[in-house]
């Protein structure tokens, strides 16, 4: 029965459900679960980051503006569908990531986190003082007349489906892998780590590099799919404050997490927004109760609240002890 | 002189980022809580400010002063009481920081609910507006009562911490808050004093801020940034290095301004690197 193992399940249901959306679904929900989906590989880049591997970032959004423009910058340059130049936005921004590392990695803990806010927003500047980029009036996607909307929607909607499914899959192999246990290691205690031989610098290098590159692929598919960008949405702080909001609520440290805080943050904003006809801030306001009633009531998450309680398991990434030394001293 | 005057008013605004930054800098300093509510602090006492100006019109602003740091010091130690102390008990170091965050989204949009998100300001007279003559350069007498004050709290509190009763308990509190309790005190009630001081030195930023220029219920979480900049140059937990962290960031503000007009607070968060690069645990890398 091993091979019918919850995460299996789990990604072959998530695939048969993203193929099947668009005849069970319409174009409203078609959008709507795009940006669902781009939030949670976003969501689950930032625990990869913070939850697995201690390194709390707040510059997210910086990534998620940089792959905006080089998708939206490098589609208008060549006079290409997005698509073809799609792939520049990982690339770039995690070369940013791995060039910006010479600085951010010098600080530590809450210095990091107020650094790499500091790095997104010296970037947003540059952006905006950089000839050809749009200044505050942004850029608008040029080949975008070419674009049939009905396909280009699916397509868009196809290309979120990967990227979460993805990223989740992705992550939860990288931590059930030697290479997650060293992240997992570091995060814990960095001169254990050290210690038993584990490269605290490169497992940090790893994580932040692919998050980057990560964020500028979601940012950059965000971008494309809005046919606009301006400096104020792409390096808004909010993309991170989403983010570190799902996982807070789902779960920090855990995969099951940013999926339960993505249903529940996008929930509360259907609700709130649609159903019942709220501002904005109402919405938010919301958001921030259920957030402090999560610190105070199950700090840990939701996913670890319900799992310790009812002794569930769904993404697990737990290793078994060794048998050799999960026997009993006799 | 046109440089000259720069870099003085840059000083100048330096004294309102140090206050920005001191009160975050305390918490930090004591409680090891990096307290996101901090930028909307500054925004609500903005607005009590606001209030209380329209309740007694003829009041010099600066009379102000004193109800703004009432309130705030009350809610802040309430705030503490209620939620960040439940908070602090938990094993997880990420969980204060994450309550102050929810916190923080909650009170803002309040505040839009409340006041909307028009630009708001306090009609100060011609306070504002006045200025002397230093040798041909005009400094503006609000600016110039700023850093004043922001001097004569830093001293206060330096006093207050240094010597007093309260201030000896504060700092062992800072060391140990474990061994303090065998000498009869509980730390939760020294958090609360701790983060209504805090609270207050943000309702003097706030006022300040008010006086100085318009805001909205956005303008908090604008100058968190500042704030967190200006407590990481200092050192965290330092109050004199969060006064030239915030001098530093005015002046290199108003210089960049003047270099091109576009770059915001650009050159403000270029010194900013520059600075935690040559010396990454602050200028007095120390605690309280």
């Amino acid at each position: 029965m091993k091979r019918l193992s919850p995460p299996l399940i789990t990604f072959a249901g998530f695939a048969a459900a993203a193929a099947a959306a668009p005849w069970v679904m319409g174009d409203g929900g078609i959008s709507l679960f795009f940006e669902i989906l781009l939030m949670l590989a976003m969501a689950q880049l930032w625990n990869l980051l913070a939850g697995y591997t201690g390194l709390v970032s707040m510059g997210l959004q910086c990534f998620v503006g940089f792959g905006g423009y080089t998708t939206i910058f490098a589609a208008n340059y060549f006079s290409v569908s997005p698509y073809w130049v799609l792939p520049l936005a990982p690339l770039v921004c995690g070369l940013v990531a791995a060039c910006s590392t010479l600085l951010l990695f010098r600080l530590r803990d809450a210095y990091f986190s107020i650094a790499t806010w500091v790095f997104s927003e010296v970037v947003a500047v540059l952006v905006l003082m950089m000839p050809g980029l749009g200044h505050v009036t942004g850029m608008t996607l040029e080949t975008a007349r070419d674009i049939d909307y009905e396909t280009f929607l699916l397509t868009n909607f196809w290309i979120a489906a990967a990227i979460a499914g993805g990223t989740t899959f992705g992550i939860y192999v990288l931590m059930r892998s030697p290479l997650g246990l060293g992240m997992l290691s570091v995060r814990d205690n960095e001169i254990a780590a050290t210690s038993i031989g584990v490269d605290v610098w490169r497992n940090r290098f790893i994580a932040y590099v692919a998050t980057a590159a990560g964020c500028g692929l979601a940012g950059g598919v965000s971008f494309m799919a809005a046919l606009f960008i301006t400096v104020t949405t792409a390096f808004d702080l909010n993309w991170v404050v989403a983010m570190i909001f799902i996982v807070i609520i789902g779960g920090f440290g855990s995969i099951e997490g940013p999926i339960i805080g993505t249903v529940v943050f996008f929930g509360i904003r259907e609700l709130f927004t649609n159903a019942l006809a709220l501002t904005g801030s109402w919405y938010l306001i919301a958001l921030g109760t259920v957030a402090v009633l999560t610190m105070l009531v199950a700090p840990t998450g939701i996913w670890p609240f319900v799992r310790d309680r009812l002794g569930i398991e769904w993404l697990s990434v737990k290793r078994d002890v060794p048998y050799a030394y999960a026997k009993p001293v006799s | 002189m046109v440089w000259l005057g720069t870099i003085i008013n840059g000083v100048l605004l330096g004294g309102l980022y140090g206050l920005f930054g001191v009160g975050l800098a305390l918490v930090f300093g004591v409680t090891r809580i990096v307290n996101i509510m901090h930028g909307e602090f500054i925004a609500l006492s903005a607005f009590v400010a606001l209030g209380l100006s329209m309740l007694l019109p003829n009041a010099h602003p600066l009379l102000l002063i004193a109800p703004v740091v009432i309130v705030s010091f009350v809610l802040g130690y309430a705030l503490q009481a209620i939620f960040v102390n439940r908070a602090m008990r938990l094993p997880d170091p990420v969980a204060p920081l994450l309550l102050t965050f929810g916190l923080s989204v909650i009170v803002r949009n309040l505040m839009v609910e409340a006041f909307g998100v028009n630009p708001r300001s306090i009609r100060r007279g011609d306070f504002a507006q006045l200025s002397v003559d230093v040798f041909g350069i005009p400094i503006g007498v609000l600016p110039l009562v700023t850093l004043a004050l922001a001097v004569v709290l830093f001293l206060v509190l330096q006093f207050l911490l240094r010597r007093t009763e309260i201030g000896r308990i504060v700092r062992a509190t800072a060391d140990n808050a474990e061994t303090v309790r065998l000498m009869g005190v509980r730390p939760a009630s020294v958090y609360n004093i701790v983060m209504g001081l805090s609270f207050a030195l943000a309702g003097v930023a706030g006022l300040m801020l008010a006086l100085r220029t318009t805001f909205t219920p956005f303008s908090g979480v604008e100058r968190l940034l500042i704030s967190f900049e200006v407590v990481v140059m200092g050192g965290l937990g330092s109050f004199w290095g969060a006064m030239l962290g915030g001098i530093a960031l005015g002046v290199a503000q108003l210089v960049g301004l003047r270099l091109n007009p576009n770059s915001g607070f650009l050159y403000g968060n270029l010194v900013f690197f520059a600075f935690v690069m040559l010396r990454p645990n602050g200028l007095f890398g120390s605690r309280l």
